[in-house]
């Protein structure tokens, strides 16, 4: 199977069949900012739509399938009904570039399935494709561990990585790639891909739990971090990062 | 534009001021006070005579009487003619809640003597009302305020902003007679500017041009103080009333070639020296300049003379609950405590009673501050305030001997005050909106008569009316839209009926500062809380500092939004000191003047006893701490060069890493400009692991291969403000100052929809919309004035413009010198902002055996 960085996606392909997987989205943040008094001013929709676009195009324009790994509302109530109608539009626009769309529920998910129910879509704790399971990231199940399957992909932890250099510092998306094994199961390999919410890159795993269900060994990890033009830079293993 | 009048005026005699004085005013006080103080003989009479007026006279000097003096004589003249009328004569703003309190009860008072006077002749008089309205004022007491309107309003700028806006109650200030704005010199920050604009809204609101009266301790420059107080285009007296008698100050330097007093034998000798000068006076006021070296002295005292001072000694600080403070204060005024200590709290106005003596450890950092502490002694009109310096290392003695020179000779540093501050105008606009509808034209004009706002450009102007008018993100205008502007009749008025509520619940300019939890980000206790520290120390903080907290110590790794992460159990010993977030700037007119000082020095050394001499009579000093300033400026000149006004010696030396050392003698605050400035383009010419230190004295790089005439070459007077932009954007100083402007902006509500939001989640929502509002446009209004709040009011990118221009101009020459160690002028600040370093204990020891390094390559020599 080959895999590939495509910026903040992934692109998975085997036997002619190809698979991009989208991050977390969490439209309607800042929806929930501007109820609470802030005066963002941002059109998240039109950038995740501009950034969907750069990355549709450096892959052709259409692919087979599409997977969203979850957390694609960051919440409702306060929301108004526009917020609820563009990630409709989003969503709408995603499945034009595919075949299969595939939705995963993430835990900001909830109250997900009036949207999707319009869309006729369902949403699905975990998905799994060829020697591919596609998961949020936050809940384990029991199907993940088949002997079927080699690779996890998830979201959920929004991985990003800080570089410093004396004075500077940045933070940047990743992708952190791994393995993990537990005892009496079958060795995985896990990428975990980075948020595709734009503006905020992230959490630095040498700073914070980034909250999985399982306890990956992400100081081992390979760091992969989300450049321009589409490409991705190879930095290593995270422990070896400077900090 | 027409020019101010700004005039200095002199003392009328006590007769002319009595006659001006009705009858039973004149009476009372002479019934109370022998005569007039020398404050009241320059201003009562200005003040009656309906003239603008700044009152500067030295802390205790009776200014809040000579204000009201002539205030209350003509009320009391109208209410015995039965013409009071119900509004508002006068309004008293100060910006200290507590100090209002105080003034309540200082009118109060007198009010009452004067009626029972009139009542025992058999005189009716109406009674004179005074009413205090601050954010501590209850409901009812509000309410009570509406049913029977103050004669005298007694208030704070925010409290007066809310006011004006009131429908009803603004009512009361059509026909305002008078303004006192007190405690001036407090003033020079955004929290002026506020006031600065609430009073020419005041002024436009009234019918008749209320008098402006200012009272300030000692300032510079007084001139633009005047002008601040009065706006553009207005006439203004000062009053500049100097202290009768001289100040005794004086100068300990415990030490007897004093490198540090930091190690245990030198303590022992501070606090025989303290104890000394504790039991040879009555009352006694110490001076620390923070809150840990406030606690740690009295922990001390108590430790070196067990029983002696207990039940004596009280600290006071901001971090004490008003209850506390307040009975300090109390036991103070009373006489019952020997020994206070203090860091900054005591500084302003509140009565405490008689002091003989301040003590000022370390140096106060400004004359104008050292001025207002030693002001707190001998409180009665004719004592003489008597004060000492206590220094505790070598350049703690340089500075303060300028201190003392500049006190005697009466020489101000000055102050500046912010300007064109858009967040400020922002939230002022705002509140201009909600009270009426406006011509944007006549707006302008108000905005342009404040002295911080004359120069603001029609851009600026506009560019904050758009934004308050939504216009950055059209599709959510309708919620975001504070105001409306209409282009074709070019007015300006509210929007939304929250528009009130929502101004009257986020007003303000003082920036709700949180304290940052300290959490342990690793290892076994991970995280646990282990205690708190202020913002203000977070944002002096470095990756890898280790810092002491409830006596233990922890390694700084990052933070996130009100946390601050750490590791516990360090073996490696603190490397930031515990006095680095409240550590105040030098001001850049006493760094100048002691760059100066080494130059007139520098021009003697060859003559030892001449020297001395000099110096014993340039700074009014004793023989002893003359001798140790010449010896420290020997030392330096025999191991490289004494760096002076006119030559600013660049060190190059290795210490693991290669140095640039810059002994640039102007304040942390042009510094921490410069500093950030040459970084950034060392870590543009590629230079790696850049690191940067900086105190009051200078500042250093550090790195590998530097190339310093590159690095020199890179920055300049003209594109310093250029490098500077990018330096700073993306730092976490920058973040958190611009959480500060959103918020005054309005842009982050407070408090919204009946909620509140933490500092934390102001933090997390700020940290967005940073990121959203940088995509929008690097010159949105608000990212303006953050920058403009960084680089003019937290750093000093003037006076850096100023040093980068006089270099350039040849006025100033660089010198670079190699030399094989830091030298004596550059060791404190490499070992008090070195992260590398090693124990703070054992920095004594290294600057010992750094001491002795020293003396050997001279004696090569």
């Amino acid at each position: 199977m080959k895999i590939d960085y495509i910026g903040k996606c992934l692109l998975l392909e085997e036997n002619g069949e190809r698979t991009l997987v989208i991050g977390d989205l969490h439209l309607g943040y800042e929806g929930a900012m501007r109820a609470s008094g802030v005066m963002i001013p941002v059109k998240l929709y039109d950038k995740c739509v501009s950034d969907f676009d750069l990355i549709i195009s450096g892959v052709g324009g259409f692919v087979e399938n599409i997977i969203m790994l979850g957390d694609i509302k960051h919440e409702f109530g306060f929301i108004l009904q526009d917020e609820w109608n563009l990630i409709v539009k989003f969503i709408e626009y995603v499945r034009t570039r595919c075949s299969k769309l595939v939705i995963i529920e993430g835990n900001h998910d909830v109250v997900l399935f009036p949207v999707l129910n319009k869309l006729g879509i369902v949403a699905v704790d975990f998905f799994i494709w060829n020697s591919v399971a596609f998961a949020h990231g936050d809940k384990k199940f029991d199907e993940l561990y088949s002997d079927n399957v080699n690779y996890w992909v998830l979201g959920h932890g929004h991985p990003a990585v800080t570089l410093y250099e004396g004075v500077k510092k940045e933070k940047y998306k990743c992708f952190l790639v791994g393995v993990y094994k537990e005892t009496g199961k079958k060795k995985k390999e896990v990428i975990i891909v980075p948020s595709f919410f734009p503006l905020i890159e992230g959490t630095d795993a040498r700073e914070f739990d980034l909250r999985f269900a399982w306890e990956f060994d992400l100081m081992n990890f390979e760091v992969k971090v989300v450049s321009s033009n589409l490409k991705v830079l190879d930095f290593g293993k995270l422990r070896k990062i400077k900090y | 534009m027409k020019e101010n009048k700004i005039e200095f005026i002199e003392a009328r005699g006590s007769a002319e001021v009595k006659r001006m004085l009705h009858p039973i005013v004149a009476e009372w006080f002479f019934g109370k006070f022998r005569d007039f103080s020398l404050t009241q003989l320059y201003g009562v009479a200005p003040i009656h005579e309906r003239r603008n007026i700044l009152i500067s006279a030295p802390t205790g000097g009776t200014k809040t009487l000579t204000a009201f003096l002539s205030i209350l004589n003509y009320l009391v003249g109208i209410a015995l003619r039965n013409e009071l009328e119900d509004k508002m004569y006068a309004v008293y703003v100060s910006p200290l809640r507590a100090l209002s309190g105080d003034i309540f009860v200082n009118l109060e008072k007198p009010l009452a003597e004067i009626t029972e006077l009139a009542t025992a002749k058999g005189l009716k008089m109406q009674t004179i009302r005074v009413g205090l309205r601050t954010g501590d004022t209850s409901v009812s007491e509000r309410a009570k305020m509406t049913r029977k309107v103050p004669h005298i309003f007694v208030t704070t700028p925010e409290s007066l902003a809310i006011v004006l806006t009131a429908p009803k109650f603004s009512e009361n200030l059509r026909a305002l007679e008078f303004v006192v704005v007190d405690e001036i010199h407090a003033l020079a920050n955004k929290r002026g500017v506020f006031l600065s604009l609430m009073l020419e809204r005041l002024q436009e609101f009234s019918v008749i041009t209320p008098v402006r009266i200012g009272l300030s301790a000692t300032i510079a420059p007084i001139e633009e103080i005047a002008k601040f107080l009065v706006g553009t285009n207005r006439d203004c007296l000062i009053a500049k009333v100097e202290l009768v008698k001289d100040i005794d100050i004086g100068l300990i330097s415990p030490g007897v070639d004093l490198l540090t007093m930091d190690g245990a034998e030198d303590q022992k000798r501070l606090y025989h020296i303290l104890d000394e000068l504790i039991q040879n006076h009555k009352t006694t006021l110490i001076f620390t300049n923070t809150r840990n070296a406030t606690e740690r002295i009295i922990h001390y005292l108590d430790d070196h003379f067990p029983g002696k001072y207990s039940g004596l000694i009280g600290a006071h600080h901001s971090s004490m609950s008003k209850d506390q403070r307040f009975m300090i204060e109390e036991r103070l005024r009373k006489g019952d405590l020997k020994v206070a200590v203090s860091s900054t709290s005591l500084e302003l106005g509140i009565d405490i009673g008689s002091i003989d003596l301040v003590v000022l450890l370390r140096s106060p950092k400004s004359v104008s501050r050292a001025l207002q502490r030693i002001g707190r002694a001998g409180h009665q009109l004719h004592a003489n305030p008597k004060g000492r310096f206590v220094v505790m290392d070598r350049d703690d003695l340089m500075e303060c001997a300028i201190l003392m020179k500049n006190m005697k000779e009466k020489i101000i540093d000055r102050v500046d005050i912010p300007v064109n501050a858009l967040d400020v105008l922002a939230q002022h606009i705002y509140g201009m909106a909600i009270s009426r509808i406006w011509d944007i034209d006549e707006m302008l004009k108000l905005i342009r008569n404040s002295y911080c706002y004359y120069t603001l450009s029609k851009e600026d102007f506009m560019s904050v009316i758009s934004y308050l008018c939504g216009d950055y993100d059209l599709e959510h205008r309708n919620v975001y839209a504070k105001i409306w502007y209409d282009t074709s009749t070019k007015q300006v008025g509210k929007r939304g009926k929250l528009a009130r509520l929502i101004y009257l619940t986020n007003i303000g300019t003082i920036p709700e500062e949180g304290f940052i939890s300290v959490v342990v980000g690793s290892g076994e206790a991970k995280g646990s809380t282990v205690g708190s520290i202020d913002e203000a120390f977070l944002e002096k903080m470095k990756k890898g500092d280790v810092f002491v907290l409830g006596g233990a110590k922890y390694q700084f790794i990052h933070s996130k939004g009100m946390k601050a992460y750490v590791i516990a159990n360090v073996s490696r010993q603190p490397t930031i000191p515990s006095w680095f977030s409240e550590q105040l700037p030098l001001s850049y007119d006493v760094a100048c003047a002691i760059g100066k000082f080494r130059g007139l020095i520098a021009e003697r050394l060859s003559n030892s006893l001449e020297c001395v001499k000099f110096i014993k009579d340039y700074v009014y000093c004793s023989s002893e701490t003359a001798g140790q300033i010449y010896r420290y400026c020997l030392e330096q000149r025999d191991f490289s060069d004494i760096p002076t006004n006119k030559k600013l010696i660049v060190e190059q030396f290795k210490q693991e890493k290669e140095y640039l050392l810059f002994h640039s003698l102007y304040g942390r605050r042009v510094n921490d400009a410069l500093s950030r400035a040459y970084a950034y383009v060392a870590a543009q010419l590629k230079h790696r692991d850049i690191e940067v230190g900086i105190n009051d004295n200078g500042f250093f790089i550090s790195g590998e291969n530097l190339d310093v005439n590159k690095i020199l070459k890179g920055v300049t007077s003209l594109n310093l403000r250029k490098i500077l932009d990018e330096a700073i954007d993306k730092t976490d100083v920058l973040r958190r100052r611009f959480r500060h402007c959103a918020a005054r902006s309005l842009m982050i509500l407070r408090n919204y929809k009946g909620r509140s939001k933490s500092v934390g989640k102001q933090q997390m929502h700020s940290h967005f919309l940073l990121s959203a509002v940088n995509e929008l446009s690097k010159d949105f209004p608000i990212l303006r004035e953050a920058r403009r709040e960084v680089l003019n009011d937290l750093m000093d990118i003037n006076h850096a413009e100023e040093v980068l221009k006089k270099i350039e101009k040849k006025e100033i020459e660089i010198s670079i010198i190699k030399t094989p160690l830091v030298s004596p002028f550059g060791l404190i600040l490499l070992t008090q902002s070195h992260s590398d370093f090693v124990k703070v204990e054992d920095r004594i020891n290294f600057l010992k055996r750094m001491h002795e390094l020293h003396l050997k390559v001279i004696e090569g020599r």
